[in-house]
């Protein structure tokens, strides 16, 4: 609104009618301007007479966060991406928000949770359903809706416990501390779904009343809130003599069968469910119950020592039984033909085995083992009288006095049944005293690796505590390794009949020619027609928008003198850049590239520690010669570029030494 | 291992998982092929290995990392580790045991009493969560020491941390909040 001055008169009181949109000069009278461009409001009149503004609501905020970048460099015209996100994020609160019947005041909350959550990035890497549906639970729990977040799952066909893990998070780092779930909000909700009629506010009462109950009985903590709620309904519909069958209320309540009758049977096992329907309703009951968990836990405690208890019992009658039936038996020997010589050892030991077995039923698998493969020999090897004796002698001793004492039981029985297991193998099979002398093996190591482990630090293997046999056992001897191979090949037969004819796909696409790896998929870039590096990078930087967080200017000094090398784009330490970088370019090349390979052969040829030599001159090479090669020029641009600048960042590293790190 | 003083709270430490490179590539096939006990996973690109001795199973890839999971203490991880490493290396590869490290602990706790859940959360707000339609437990991370404390309403914990003396510090740190929050002692059963 300059004051101007008049042409015709000189005057400069000048009147400008916006509405009209013609600047008038009061003197004169001569008009100065007409069709001003106005910034009224304009109005439209829509169907049935409504008027409504023309023109949007722009947020102040928006297209100010222009990135500052160097000059010449332009951002895609256009709707901000910010802002479209808002608006669709918008959209699909409104919807979801008008399935659940939300009012808008909730709606608006929810979009204003969505705008925070947008400003902090938490949208990144998540479905825009799981924050919106997340955003609009998060309103629900604030105003105390009745609302599930099982309902916002059902609406979206999506698992509940990842939605729980959305609202979780944004809860959290919005510092939104959303009330705890009171199951009393959701009974009136239920119990007009379960239709009432007339005496659903009763019902609803009678049942808030059993849920506070329910609660001041510690029933409610860590349980479902809709279990409970099914529950109370269910006994006070019942109360009020209505007929709701549990399938009723589980279809309403969205639970289990087994969860509401488990909720029936606790709360039966409360005091309160001994009352009548009146003496409930007057009366409330002072004492509280423990949770019913804790009480089953506490139950299973009593069980346990019960069970200890009756053990010891045990034990102590076996040991008069013990007692009794050893005076029988000598009373019995006593009494019957004694024999000569070898047979009397032998019988012995067999009597006092054959107590054993009786009575140590409940001992460790070596020993019944033990004693079963007595038993057997005393049936079956007759013949084999003189050597079983031996070792049965052998194993008498070691069972005497090793009977309390493992450690050394197992290393003699592990020497005595060596022998042993050639003549019963043929009975009874490999099987068991491989896993017994794997258990044998496993006392004596675990015996001898308790000592303390050294930290070793090298990578070297510090063999000191594993015990080379029982590893061997992991490995399979060459028969083995047949069977399993078979095994192996029939079982995944189909996924490697798969493997095979992809092979063959690739292998026929090979020799036709049409072979496209598909490995890296690149979008179709057009090529670039630039005079010099300088200009190349700049057109490639347009077109590929890219982040703020690059100094251009460093990137256009780069053809130059050695500037400061200071971009983010290598951030990761030069080292490892370079080695990935040349190894991808070799990948690259190694691709079906024919017409790059004139250029790479002359960078390939050199070593990789020349290869930043060789670098150097090939930028300025490669853009002339960029538009003759298909697609390949821009992506080697770009590599040729970030290998220029790791070629600067390492010459840079050398002679300045680690300060160029400071600078990212 | 407990602030109170009183009686001590038995923290039994029910898992711990380690992860080791072998610094070589592992051919899986001849794993599954020459082991005993093992799972090949083609679809996942990975073998499973179960030791009997410290009770472990190790997810094997072909690029040399391992993890191991299922044993009972920092020490018996890497006795289990090294001793996997060694039969890797009797089947054939050239296996160097390097950057051994114990990632995760999981340990159970009980209190002698039961904890009011809600009290509890609301005291903690922003560090303690509770869902009780998603986990009948309240999660409190305590973020100094990188451990999360699942509190259940009987009173008994379960922690998970990096190392065990994060775990034993979390429950000493969670015992005077818990004790706050505790249930009153009832007056029936």
């Amino acid at each position: 609104m300059t004051s101007r001055v008049c042409r015709t008169c000189g005057g400069s009181d000048i009147d400008v009618d916006q509405a009209r949109g013609s600047a008038v000069c009061t003197g004169c009278g001569s008009v100065l301007e007409d069709n001003i461009i106005v910034s009224e409001v304009q109005f439209v009149e829509g169907s049935g007479g409504v008027s409504s503004t023309v023109g949007q609501f722009v947020s102040a905020d928006g297209p100010v966060k222009a990135p500052i970048l160097g000059s010449g460099f332009h951002i895609s015209v256009g709707k901000e991406s910010r802002a479209q996100t808002l608006q669709s994020g918008k959209r699909q609160i409104q919807q979801l928000g008008s399935q659940l019947q939300l009012n808008q005041h909730c709606l608006d909350t929810a979009f204003n949770f969505f705008k925070l959550v947008v400003s902090k990035h938490l949208t990144r890497g998540r479905k825009m359903e799981h924050v919106i549906a997340a955003c609009l639970y998060l309103v629900c729990r604030t105003e105390g809706t009745p609302h599930m977040l099982l309902d916002l799952s059902d609406l979206l066909q999506v698992n509940v416990y990842i939605l729980g893990k959305t609202f979780l998070l944004l809860a959290r780092e919005l510092c939104i501390n959303a009330p705890a779930i009171d199951p009393c909000l959701y009974i009136p909700r239920f119990a007009h779904m379960l239709e009432f009629g007339m005496k659903t506010h009763e019902v609803s009462m009678t049942a808030l009343r059993l849920v506070q109950r329910m609660k001041r009985d510690w029933m409610h903590t860590g349980r479902r809130p809709s279990g409970l709620c099914g529950a109370a309904l269910l006994v006070a519909a019942r109360m009020h003599k209505f007929r709701r069958s549990v399938k009723d209320v589980i279809s309403v309540v969205k639970v289990c069968q087994t969860t509401l009758r488990k909720r029936l049977t606790e709360f039966e096992d409360t005091p309160t469910s001994q009352l009548t329907i009146d003496e409930f309703m007057k009366v409330d009951l002072e004492q509280e119950c423990d949770p019913p968990s804790f009480t089953a836990g506490q139950h299973k405690a009593k069980m346990q020592q019960l069970e200890q208890e009756l053990a010891r019992k045990l034990d102590e009658v076996e040991g008069e039984i013990s007692c009794f039936k050893d005076e029988i038996e000598t009373e019995l020997e006593k009494s019957r033909p004694k024999l000569r010589g070898v047979y009397a050892a032998y019988t012995k030991e067999i009597g006092w085995y054959s107590s054993e077995e009786v009575l140590s039923s409940t001992s460790d698998p070596e020993e019944t083992e033990e004693t079963e493969m007595q038993a057997t020999t005393q049936h079956l090897t007759q013949d084999f009288l003189c050597q079983v004796i031996q070792e049965e002698e052998g194993q008498g001793k070691t069972a005497d006095e090793g009977f309390c004492d493992q450690e050394t039981e197992p290393e003699t029985l592990g020497t005595t049944t060596r022998p042993q297991v050639t003549p019963l193998s043929v009975i009874l099979g490999k099987l068991p005293s491989a896993a017994r002398l794997g258990l044998q093996e496993s006392f004596h190591t675990f015996a001898g690796s308790e000592t303390g482990v050294k930290p070793d630090s090298d990578g070297e293997l510090d063999l000191k505590d594993i015990d080379d046999q029982e590893i061997e056992k992991y490995i399979l001897n060459e028969k083995e390794v047949e069977v399993k191979t078979e095994l192996w090949m029939k079982q995944n037969a189909e996924y490697l009949k798969e493997q095979k004819e992809k092979e063959e796909r690739i292998n026929k696409e090979k020799e036709q020619g049409t072979y496209k790896e598909k490995k890296k998929k690149y979008k179709k870039r057009e090529q670039i027609e630039a005079s010099t590096a300088g200009e190349a990078i700049e057109k490639m930087l347009e077109k590929k928008k890219i982040s703020s967080k690059i100094n251009y200017d460093v990137l256009r000094d780069l053809n130059g003198v050695t500037g400061s090398p200071s971009t983010t784009t290598s951030d990761p330490p030069e080292g490892n850049a370079t080695r990935k970088r040349l190894s991808r370019r070799r990948r690259k090349t190694s691709e079906v590239n024919p017409d790059l390979s004139v250029e790479t052969a002359v960078t390939m040829a050199t070593k990789p520690t020349t290869t930043e030599a060789a670098a150097a001159p090939t930028p300025d090479a490669i853009p002339d010669t960029g538009s003759t090669p298909p697609a390949a020029p821009p992506p080697a641009e770009e590599e040729e570029e970030e290998e220029e600048l790791e070629e600067e960042c390492v010459s840079a590293l050398q002679l300045v030494g680690g300060q160029s790190r400071l600078l990212f | 291992m407990d602030s109170s003083g009183d009686e001590a709270l038995d923290i039994i430490i029910t898992n711990v998982v380690a992860t080791f490179r072998t610094r070589c590539h592992l051919n899986l096939r001849t794993i599954a092929l020459e082991g005993t006990n093992v799972i090949y996973k083609p679809e996942d690109g990975k073998v499973l290995m179960k030791l009997r001795k410290p009770k472990i199973t190790a997810s094997i890839w072909s690029s040399g990392k391992i993890i191991c999971t299922g044993a009972t203490s920092e020490d018996e991880a890497k006795l289990g580790a090294r001793r996997l490493a060694r039969c890797l290396q009797k089947l054939g590869f050239k296996v160097n045991f390097s950057a051994f490290k114990v990632v995760n602990v999981l340990a159970v706790c009980s209190m002698p009493f039961a904890v009011h859940l809600i009290d509890f959360t609301k005291n903690n707000r922003p560090i303690a969560s509770y869902e009780p339609e998603l986990h009948p437990a309240a999660m409190y991370r305590i973020k100094t020491l990188k451990a999360t404390v699942q509190v259940f309403s009987t009173g008994s914990l379960t922690v998970t941390g990096p190392n065990v003396q994060n775990v034993a510090a979390a429950v000493e740190h969670i015992y005077p909040l818990l004790f706050e929050c505790q249930k009153p002692k009832p007056l029936c059963k």
